[in-house]
Formats: C-alpha cells, structure tokens, sequence
C-alpha cells in the first residue's frame, strides 16, 4: 500500500517535472539557498553531513548518478559501464573532453588518483580527514576494493575482493564525487575549503556560519546551469530562515519548523515541496557506557518514549513513527516487526528487572541545527527527557555546535544522542550496515554511534552486501531488521516529509529523497 | 580595652543625638514618591509568586501535555500553553522562584567582592588603589554580556555558572562606588577621632566607614538585581544559562521564539514577566536613590 502511493507520488513528480520541462528555462540570475547550517567541509570525501554534500553536489560529479526523482543510476562522468560474470570486476566507460574547473583534464588517471586517495590509508593525499564514508560504504581502507586501474585513456577499471550487492549506487553517492588531483595536491590540507571538480557550479567564496557561493560553469557537460549564481546561506533559526523567504532575501528555505507549513499554502508566492521520505531520526544508546549496555535498560527507553505524540506535535503529521532502523520507502523494509508499544509502566518494570528500580541519570544530546529527519531536535529532546522523568530516569540535555556534535557523537562521547541519516543510496545497506554494523562502531569515525556489536547481525549484512540477487538480499534484510529489533540499540522516532518553501518563481526544482539534488537544471521565472 | 571602651562611648552619644535619623527619613521619603511605591508592590507580587509557587500555580510547571500544546489562554490556561503543552503562567509563577534566586545570588557575589575590593582600594590607597582600579578599568571596557558569555565559556552552560558570571561582571561597579565613598568618608573627623582613639583599620572600616558608605551600596544592589535578572534571561537565551526543562523566563522566550507567529502569547508573556521584575526592581532603586540622598532631606 505505501509503496504504491510512493510509486504515485515518483509517477506525479516525473509528469510535474516533464510538464516543467516543456516551457523553455531561462538563463541568468541568482538563486540563494537558506538551510540551518553551514558546511562543515567541501571535500566531499571527507564530510558525513548533509549540508555539506548540497553544496558538493554542484561541484562535483560522480561516475555514475541518479535520477532527478529517485535513487535509480544513471551515467554520470562515465557514460556507461559494465561488470564482468563474478561481479567482481567493473570497468567504467569515461566521458570525453570534460577538464576540471582549474583546467585539468579528466580522464581515468584522475579517477584512479582519487580511489586510491579514498581507499589507501598511507596514500600521500589520504589526509584533511578520516575519509569516513569511504569506510562505511566499503567496509574499510581499502576494504572490500582489491585494487584500481586506469586502462586506457578513458577506462577506469575497478577489482573488488567479492562480489558487493550496492556497488553501483554507492558510487552514484555525492561523497565519492571526482575532485581535481591537481588541486588535492596544491591545497593537501585544505582542499576542503578550495574545491575544485567538474559539475555544473565553480566554487567562488566560503565565508564561514554565513554563506558559500558558486558561480555556473559555463563549460558544464551536462544540462544547463541556468543559473550564474549559486548561493547557500547558513540561517540556523527556523523561523528567521522562513521570514527571511517570505521577504524574498532567498528563494529557498529547507528546514522549516512544520509550524509553518500552513503560512506557505496560503501564501500565493511560495510554493511547498515535499521531500520524497528517506530517512530515520533515533536516538542512539551508547552500549560503551553503563547502563546502556543492558538490553533491558534500552527496551524500557523504547517502551518509555510516546513517538506519536513527538510526530504529532513536532512534525507537524509530516512523518511517521519509525519502529524499523530502514525507512518503509526503501526496499527490504520490514513491516512485519511490532513496534515496543508506549507503555510508562512496562518500561518501570524493565528498568526494575535490570537493577534500576529507581532509575538514574544520564546525558541526553541534542542536535543545535533543524535536520530534515528532525526538525527541531532540542525540542525533541525536551520531550524525551519529560518521558523518562516519568519512569526515573533524569536526563540533562546537552548540546554543540554542529561540527563539534558530529565528532564527539563518532568518538562516542555521549550517552543518549539524537541523530538520523538520510539515505544516500536508495539500498538497505546504506542504512543498516552503515548505522548498525560493528564494522562501523570504530571510536572517531562511527557511523554506528550507539556502538551495537553484533556479530550475527555482521554476518547477515556481509552476505548481503556479496549478494547481487535482490531476492535473496531481501530476506537478509528483513532478518536483519528482527535482529536489530531485539537488542535495542536505537529508539527510531521517526521518518520524515521534510518540508521545502520556495518561491513560486523557482522553477524545475525537484528536491531529491537524498537531500542533495543537482541544481544545475533549475531557474528563475522572473 | 579601656580606650576601646570609649571609642563604643562615644558612638553610643552620636546615636541618641540623631533623634530623627537619616534612615528614618529617607524611609518617609522613599514611601512618599508614589512610582518607587508602585516598585515596590511589582516586586512583592513576584516576591509572593515566588514564595508561594507551589500553592498558587495551576499546574506542575514541567510536566508536558503535548495533545494540548500551543493552546492559547483560556479559563483553563490563564496564559495559554507552550509548545509542550504545559502551563505558561505556572512556568512563569515558578520562574519567578529563579529570577529571585539568580537576583540575590548575583548580587551578593558581586556585592561582598566588589565592597571588599573598594574598601581596599580606597582606604588603603597607593598601590592597593592602582591595581583595582586598573583592574575594575579592564573589566568595564568589555561589554558586560561579552564579558558573561566569556566566563560562560570557561564554565560551561549552567544556570549556577551564569550566575557567577553576570556576578563577576558587576564587580566593578560596586568596587568603584564603595571606594569612591569611601575616600570622601575616610576624611571625616570622626574617622580620624577613632584612629587617635587606637581604632585599628579592621573596626574602622566595617565600624565606620561601611556604615557610612552604605547608602550608594544600597541603590547599586537594588538596580543590579534588575540587570541581574535581565542578563541571566539573556544568557539563558543565548543557550548558556537555565537549561532545559527549568521555568526561566528568558530560556521560555528562546524556546518559544519559533512560534512567535503562530502562538504570541508563549512569547509575550514570559517577556512581560521580564520587563515587570525588572522595571520594578529599577522603580525601587531610583526611589532609593533620592530617598538616600542627603541634599533631598527636609
């Protein structure tokens, strides 16, 4: 039935986005972006966070990419590909011509100086971070990747040590977009703040907590860019970023407190645009402290937190309550589990039965910054910290700047934290291995902050990424999800609609369910 | 011991000569300016609202009602509701409790500092005089919200650590208003009748010239607790002060500020508690200001 009405919403969106198509874009003009935070770096390599792959995304290109509405691949900087019998072996056909926006020619060199740099610890230019999704995706350095070749000229060739299921849509993923090798090696350090790739916007100027602006590429390969300027502008109030809409000092707001979703349906100059839903705010139980590593203390948070009420009243309704780790928009969703009910007093009893009949305390974090998988995540946190008042546990809600919470969340500093993932990739492994796996639990580069450790889960992952038979890596996964289910290791509070304002003049504008959409088709009608 | 004797004669014989004493007066004067008065009632209100919160406020201040969020004032609300749902005039009634205590804490951090430091300096003079004065001098040229959310900084955000910061950054002005008294005090006869008498400077100073000083201290401490209170709410604000889910009024106004369109009165009513406090802690202090001064006597 969900996937039904998402199969209608993707079918409505293509005819949207066709019927767009047939007036004839414009040129010129700026289109200025707000959203609640800055970028914490442009390597994308070398960054996990959203905000900063909106503004990757225009820089770079990857090998291969999706669909303006979906996760389903497409060529990118190679116009196609091919893998050999075992699956072990892809080699990508390049795209001609292209040069980097500081003039260095593309060509399967540079794909190979950038793998290499990605996957090889004591590569000269593995440096300016812990290249941490290049971990993640690929269980390590250089993880499940034996080795790269540059073929010829334009064959870039890739030797993977087993056969791995999400191969394709994770290269299609903004952090393994191509950058400059000419630039990495001028800048080391500090490519992240001078990035340089071949897509459709050249970065001009970063002015830090305010604004990144870019300016097109008139040499792009691709569509467009219609616009000349590309501007994002850190605004972390929601509602000064929504005012800041109405009174036309930008074009696009995301980040909206779901408050004010019924000021842009009134309103004739704004236009709303829903987000197509991937994603899972949770809160996360750090099984290196006490007393987090009992399975009976999680189960009575998960029994303790009423999720409907924080939907109703902090989502606007623009979400569901998550009982599952992987959004009901992605395959292999588990529908079948039974969520841990709300229920104040069954949660007392387990917190009894674990040796903590009268509770204790504990730090709660909360993000500083709206998230599209939470829009507001002190709030959320305010109303968490009141339902496990209630069955004794006290709870002091703590908080850093953006940067700082993502690090020391990954060090596992924290005991409770809040925090959500937007897929990258359209594939449960996104998700699960890359938020759950142990491999993944690594103290300063965890994808996996409530450090679960399972090894039976780790199994069943692993077999799914080697499967390409989606059939059977279906069945992987919803076993996986029972597994996750039992022991706890997050309270998932909800998948979200994120919603978009912008204004009515803004036109071919389709916001992506990976939060990072290419805007070099978008213009201005005005 | 037996000149001590005479030293407590002799300010036993200044007392009963006074008959209507300064103090008396000032207090028949204070009573007669009608918009110290109205201050003075404000703050008994909050006073009372304070003392009493438990009795007089609706309902329990913390506990969130999210089905009835962002209700505006009814018979049930008197103010409304927050975006948690809970009461917005308990909350106040309970902040009130945190305004008093972030007031008096303040400002007896920076009272007893700031009087000891102005008593030193200009009593003793000379050395002692140049380096806190200079010192009171670096402190005033920064901000004094700068200079809070500095110490803020070191401290960490806490409603203790905020205030201990706004406390330290109201320093200064006692220290100079105590020594600039004290310097014309310090000249009087009697100062130097109790030195010949073999006073030593211990129960000079806190016999004598704390005594004699106390007026400005008094206006000063009354006008700080309003900036005190003001600045506390600031922080908490900013994020540094109360922390989540205490009842400060300045945290209720920052929490709120999204709803500001859609739900006014989340924010107008934690900010009207705000200026209330404050403006009656400032009516008490300049109604003290001309009862205390000494030209305004009949």
């Amino acid at each position: 039935m969900r996937r039904t009405s998402l199969v209608l919403t993707l079918v409505a969106l293509l005819v949207i986005s066709l019927a767009g198509t047939t007036m004839a874009a414009k040129k010129g003009g700026t289109l200025i972006f707000g959203r609640g935070g800055d970028s914490v770096g442009l390597d994308p390599a070398n960054v996990t966070d959203g905000e900063s792959f909106k503004v990757t995304r225009q820089i770079y290109d990857t090998l291969v990419q999706f669909k303006r509405e979906n996760t389903e691949v497409i060529p990118g900087l190679a116009h196609s590909w091919d893998v050999s019998e075992d699956g072990k072996v892809w080699t990508f056909y390049l795209r001609e011509g292209i040069k980097f926006h500081d003039g260095t020619p593309f060509n399967a060199e540079a794909v190979k100086f950038n793998f290499e740099r990605w996957m090889y610890e004591d590569h000269p230019y593995h440096i300016g971070g812990d290249f941490a999704y290049w971990g993640y995706m690929f269980g390590g350095y250089p993880g499940i990747v034996d080795h790269v070749e540059a073929v010829d000229e334009y064959t870039f060739r890739v030797y993977l040590k087993e056969p791995l299921g999400p191969f394709l849509n994770n290269l299609a993923m903004p952090c393994f977009g191509i950058a400059s090798p000419t630039a990495i090696k001028k800048y080391g350090e500090d490519f992240f703040k001078n990035p340089v790739g071949t897509s459709a916007f050249i970065f001009e100027e970063w002015v830090r907590d305010d604004k990144i602006v870019l300016r097109a590429n008139h040499d792009y390969w691709g569509e467009g860019p219609y616009l000349d300027k590309l501007i994002f502008r850190s605004i972390p109030d929601n509602s000064a970023r929504f005012i800041e809409l109405q009174a036309g000092t930008i074009d696009i707001a995301d980040g909206l407190n779901p408050d004010d979703v019924e000021f842009i349906k009134r309103d004739p100059n704004l236009k709303l645009y829903l987000r197509p839903s991937m994603n899972v705010g949770y809160l996360a139980m750090n099984q290196m402290k006490e007393p987090f590593d009992n399975v009976l203390v999680r189960r009575a948070i998960n029994h303790a937190i009423n999720k409907e009420a924080i939907v109703e009243a902090f989502y606007a309704g623009l979400a569901q309550p998550a009982k599952n780790p992987l959004p009901p928009s992605v395959w292999g969703y588990n529908d079948n589990i039974e969520p841990y009910e709300y229920n104040p007093a069954k949660a007392k009893e387990l917190l009894k039965e674990a040796g903590y009949p009268n509770g204790f305390t504990a730090d709660l974090w909360a993000m500083p910054v709206p998230r599209p998988y939470m829009p507001d995540g002190r709030k959320i946190a305010e109303a968490i910290q009141a339902d496990l008042a209630v069955i004794g546990i006290k709870t002091n809600i703590v908080s850093f700047d953006w940067g700082t919470y993502l690090q020391k969340t990954e060090a596992g500093e924290h005991d409770m934290a809040l925090l959500g993932w937007t897929g990258d990739n359209g594939d449960p492994d996104n998700f699960l291995y890359v938020l759950l796996d142990k491999d993944n639990a690594k103290v300063g580069s965890a994808g996996n902050i409530a450090f679960y450790k399972s090894d039976e889960l780790h199994e069943l992952l692993i077999k799914a990424q080697q499967s390409s038979d989606k059939e059977e890596r279906t069945k992987l996964y919803m076993k996986a999800q029972e597994i996750i289910h039992q022991d706890a290791p997050w309270v998932p509070i909800a998948h979200s609609t994120p919603p978009i304002g912008a204004k009515a003049y803004i036109k071919d504008y389709i916001p992506h369910p990976t939060s990072a959409e290419k805007l070099n088709q978008v213009w201005l009608d005005k | 011991m037996a000149l001590a004797e005479i030293a407590t004669d002799v300010k036993a014989v200044t007392k009963e000569k006074k008959g209507v004493g300064p103090w008396r007066s000032a207090l028949r004067r204070f009573l007669r300016n009608k918009s110290a008065l109205a201050g003075l009632i404000l703050i008994a209100f909050f006073v009372g609202a304070a003392v009493f919160a438990p009795y007089i406020a609706p309902y329990d201040p913390l506990i969130p009602d999210l089905k009835n969020r962002l209700a505006p004032p009814s018979a049930a609300h008197l103010l409304g509701t927050d975006y948690m749902g809970r009461d917005i005039l308990s909350r106040i009634i309970y902040g009130a409790r945190i305004s008093l205590r972030v007031g008096l804490i303040t400002v007896s951090i920076a009272l007893v500092v700031g009087t000891l430091m102005g008593m030193l300096a200009g009593y003793y003079g000379r050395i002692w005089d140049t380096i806190i004065m200079r010192f009171t001098d670096i402190m005033l040229a920064f901000p004094s919200t700068l200079l809070a959310i500095a110490i803020m900084a070191i401290l960490g955000p806490k409603l203790i650590n905020a205030m201990i910061a706004i406390g330290v950054v109201q320093i200064p002005q006692f220290a100079r208003i105590v020594r600039s008294s004290v310097l014309s005090v310090k000249e009087f006869e009697y100062v130097d009748a109790a030195r010949a008498l073999g006073l030593k400077n211990g129960p000079i100073i806190f016999k004598h010239l704390l005594p004699n000083s106390l007026a400005p201290i008094i206006v000063q401490a009354t006008l700080s607790v309003a900036t005190a209170i003001i600045e506390t709410a600031g922080l908490s604000f900013l994020g540094l002060g109360a922390q989540p889910p205490t009842p400060e009024w300045g945290a209720m106004l920052a929490d709120s500020r999204a709803y500001l369109r859609i739900a006014p009165w989340t924010v107008a009513f934690p900010g009207l508690a705000i200026l209330i406090a404050t403006m009656g802690m400032n009516l008490i202090g300049d109604g003290l200001r001309d009862a205390l001064d000494p030209r305004m006597k009949e």
